[in-house]
C-alpha cells in the first residue's frame, strides 16, 4: 500500500481540512456586508464610477499615475471596511499571467516602446527604458484594476448590481436590446456559482469517500487525469439539470412571464454622498489622464 | 467496556472560513466514543455540527484542534494513509443518488473496489455481496441502466458504492431523508441487519426521533457544536426538557406516555420503543 511520504506547507494546508473548501477560493459573487459608506452607495453610480476609473487607469501609463491609482484602490479597502487580503487572494491566481505578460512586452514590445535610453541590445532583444515602464505599468495596472473590482463585488450585492447594470443599460432598449433578460440571465449565473461550487464540494466529498482522487496522476496522463473527474462532472451537470427546472418552475409559478413589462420593488435614489463620489472619481480620473506627471 | 474504542474524538473543533469576516464556530469541542458493533445516532438542530462531525471520522476534514482517532489511526497525523482510512470509514451523504454517475448499476458499484485497485473477481464477488446486502439482486439488476431507477433504488445502489468498500464502519447523514415511508422502512432492516449480522458499526445523522428510537444503541445529541446530551434512548428521552429547548423533539411515544403520566396514570417512561409504548397503553385499558 502506498503512503503519503512527505508535505510540504501547501499540502499541510490542503490536508488541514481545505482541500474542499471550494467556497473559501471563490470571492467572485460573494458580498461581505459590513454596511460601509461604500455598500450604501447607490449601485448604478457605484458601476459608474467603477467604469470610469477602470477606462482611465488602463489609459494612464505614468509611474506616478499608476501609483496614484494604487493608493487609491488601497484606500477604497479602508473606507470599505473589507480587508485587503480579500483583494490580494484575488491577485494571486493572476500572477504566473502578469509575470508572463511582463516577460513578453520586455522581450517584444521594443517596437511599440521604442522611446527612452536602449538599455539592452542584444539579436532581437532591445530592452528600452520605455519598454521597462510598459511591463511595470501594466502589471499595477492589473492589481488595480482587480482591486477595484474586488471592491465592488465584495461591497455589492449581485441583486444590485444587475439592477443596477438593468437601470444603465436601460437607453439601449430603443434599439431592441433585451436589457432585462440580459440581467435576469447575469443575475441568475451570479446566483448559482456558489451553490454550484457548495454541490461540486459535495460530491469531491463524496466521491473521495469511495476512493477517487483528483490531479494525483501526473500531468502528461491527460487521458487517466480527465477521466478522474467523470465521477464530479456527470453529477454536476444532473444536478445543474434539475435545479434549472426547478428554477423555471419556481419562475413560472410566480407568474414571470419573458417580455412582460416588470415593475421593481426598490427604486434607487442617488444621495448627496453618490454625487460628491461620482464627482471625486471624475476629478480623479481627469487627473489620471490629463495631468502631465513628470514619471 | 474495556475494549479499545472504534472511533474517538475528544474535544473537536472546527472553524468555517477561518481567519475571515465570515468565520462560523461549527464545531466547539465535541467528544465521542464509539465501540465496535454499536449503532450510534448523532442528533441535533440544523447548524448544530453533525455535518462538520462526520465528514471528520473519513478525513474529509483534518481536526483543527482536538483529536480524532479511528480504530488506532490518529487524524491529526498527516502521514497517516488516508486511503486506508477511507476503506475503513464509508461515509454515505445525504441525498447520496446524485453521485452516481456510471450508465450501469454494477459499474457505478464497483467504481470503489476497483479504485481500491483490486482484481476483477473481487471486485465482482464485492458488487455482489453489497447489491445483496442492500437488497438489490446482483443477475436481475447489475447490467440494469441507473437513470431508470426509483428514488429508493437509486438509494440502495448509492449505498451499495459504499459497502463495496467492506467499510468496519458506515456513517450515514440523514439515510432516510426524502424517502417514501416503505423505502425508508426497507433501508432501515437492510441498515439493521447490517449492524447486528455484519457486526458493522453504524453512525447515522437523523432528524427522525421514531428512527433514532428504533435503531440506536446509544445518542449523541449536539447543539450548538458541543455535546448536549448522550447516552442510551431511555437516558437521552428522559431530558425532553433540555431537548425541547434546542427545538429536538422525542418520539411520539415518548411524549403520549409523559402526557399519560401527567394526567395521573402509571406508565413506564421508558418504554419508549413502538410496541412497548403500546403494551403500556394496553395494560391501562
Amino acid at each position: 500500500m502506498k503512503s503519503l511520504p512527505y508535505f510540504n506547507k501547501r499540502e499541510m494546508r490542503k490536508i488541514a481540512g481545505f482541500e474542499f473548501e471550494l467556497t473559501r477560493n471563490i470571492t467572485i459573487g460573494q458580498y461581505v456586508p459590513t454596511g460601509s459608506i461604500i455598500h450604501r452607495m447607490d449601485p448604478r453610480i457605484k458601476l459608474a464610477v467603477f467604469t470610469l476609473l477602470v477606462i482611465s487607469m488602463a489609459i494612464c501609463d505614468t509611474y506616478v499615475g499608476n501609483f496614484l491609482a494604487l493608493m487609491f484602490a488601497c484606500l477604497l479597502f479602508y473606507i470599505s471596511r473589507i480587508p485587503i487580503s480579500y483583494g490580494l487572494s484575488g491577485v494571486k491566481p493572476a500572477i504566473p499571467f502578469i509575470l508572463l505578460l511582463a516577460l513578453l512586452q520586455l522581450l517584444f514590445y521594443s517596437e511599440v516602446a521604442s522611446g527612452g535610453e536602449v538599455l539592452l541590445d542584444y539579436g532581437f532583444i532591445h530592452i528600452t527604458t520605455d519598454s521597462i515602464r510598459l511591463v511595470i505599468v501594466s502589471a499595477l495596472r492589473f492589481i488595480e484594476i482587480i482591486f477595484i473590482s474586488s471592491v465592488l463585488t465584495l461591497s455589492t450585492s449581485t441583486t444590485q448590481i444587475t439592477h443596477g447594470m438593468e437601470s444603465l443599460l436601460r437607453p439601449l432598449r430603443t434599439v431592441k436590446f433585451p436589457v432585462h433578460e440580459f440581467a435576469l440571465i447575469i443575475t441568475i449565473a451570479l446566483r448559482f456559482v456558489p451553490t454550484f461550487a457548495l454541490e461540486m464540494e459535495k460530491m469531491m466529498k463524496a466521491q473521495a469517500s469511495r476512493g477517487a482522487e483528483f490531479g494525483t496522476g501526473a500531468w502528461w496522463r491527460i487521458v487517466q487525469r480527465t477521466k478522474d473527474v467523470f465521477p464530479i462532472i456527470i453529477p454536476l451537470f444532473n444536478v445543474a439539470m434539475s435545479r434549472a427546472e426547478d428554477l423555471v418552475l419556481a419562475m413560472e409559478s410566480r407568474c414571470y412571464v419573458p417580455g412582460r413589462e416588470r415593475s421593481v420593488s426598490k427604486k434607487y435614489k442617488p444621495s448627496r454622498t453618490d454625487y460628491a463620489a461620482l464627482m471625486f472619481c471624475i476629478a480623479f480620473a481627469i487627473v489620471l489622464l490629463t495631468f502631465p506627471f513628470p514619471y | 467496556m474495556t475494549e479499545q474504542p472504534i472511533l474517538e474524538v475528544k474535544h473537536l473543533q472546527h472553524i468555517y472560513m477561518k481567519g475571515t469576516p465570515l468565520e462560523h464556530h461549527a464545531l466547539a469541542g465535541v467528544s465521542l466514543k464509539i465501540n465496535k458493533g454499536e449503532c450510534i445516532a448523532v442528533i441535533g438542530h440544523t447548524g448544530s455540527g453533525k455535518s462538520t462531525l462526520i465528514q471528520h471520522v473519513n478525513g474529509l476534514m483534518r481536526p483543527q484542534a482536538g483529536d480524532v482517532v479511528v480504530d488506532g489511526m490518529d487524524l491529526a497525523d498527516p502521514k497517516i494513509d488516508i486511503r486506508l482510512l477511507r476503506r475503513k470509514v464509508g461515509l454515505v451523504f445525504q441525498n447520496p443518488e446524485d453521485q452516481i454517475f456510471e450508465k450501469i448499476i454494477g459499474d457505478d458499484i464497483a467504481y470503489g473496489p476497483f479504485k481500491m485497485g483490486l482484481p476483477i473477481k473481487e471486485v465482482r464477488d464485492r458488487v455482489k455481496w453489497a447489491m445483496e446486502l442492500v437488497g438489490l439482486s446482483f443477475e436481475e439488476m447489475k447490467d440494469r441502466a441507473t437513470y431508470a431507477l426509483s428514488g429508493g433504488q437509486k438509494r440502495k445502489v448509492a449505498l451499495a458504492g459504499v459497502l463495496a468498500l467492506r467499510p468496519d464502519i458506515l456513517v450515514l447523514d440523514e439515510p432516510t431523508a426524502g424517502l417514501d415511508p416503505r423505502s425508508r422502512n426497507e433501508l432501515l432492516e437492510r441498515l439493521k441487519t447490517l449492524n447486528k449480522k455484519e457486526n458493522m458499526t453504524i453512525i447515522f445523522v437523523s432528524h427522525n426521533m421514531e428512527e433514532v428510537a428504533y435503531m440506536a444503541d446509544r445518542i449523541y445529541v449536539l447543539a450548538d457544536g458541543r455535546n448536549l446530551v448522550d447516552g442510551t434512548p431511555e437516558e437521552v428521552f428522559v431530558e425532553a426538557e433540555k431537548l425541547r429547548e434546542h427545538y429536538i423533539g422525542t418520539p411520539d411515544t415518548v411524549e403520549i406516555l409523559a402526557q399519560l403520566k401527567a394526567k395521573g396514570f402509571a406508565v413506564r417512561q421508558n418504554a419508549y420503543q413502538l410496541e412497548e409504548a403500546a403494551n403500556e397503553i394496553i395494560a391501562l385499558l
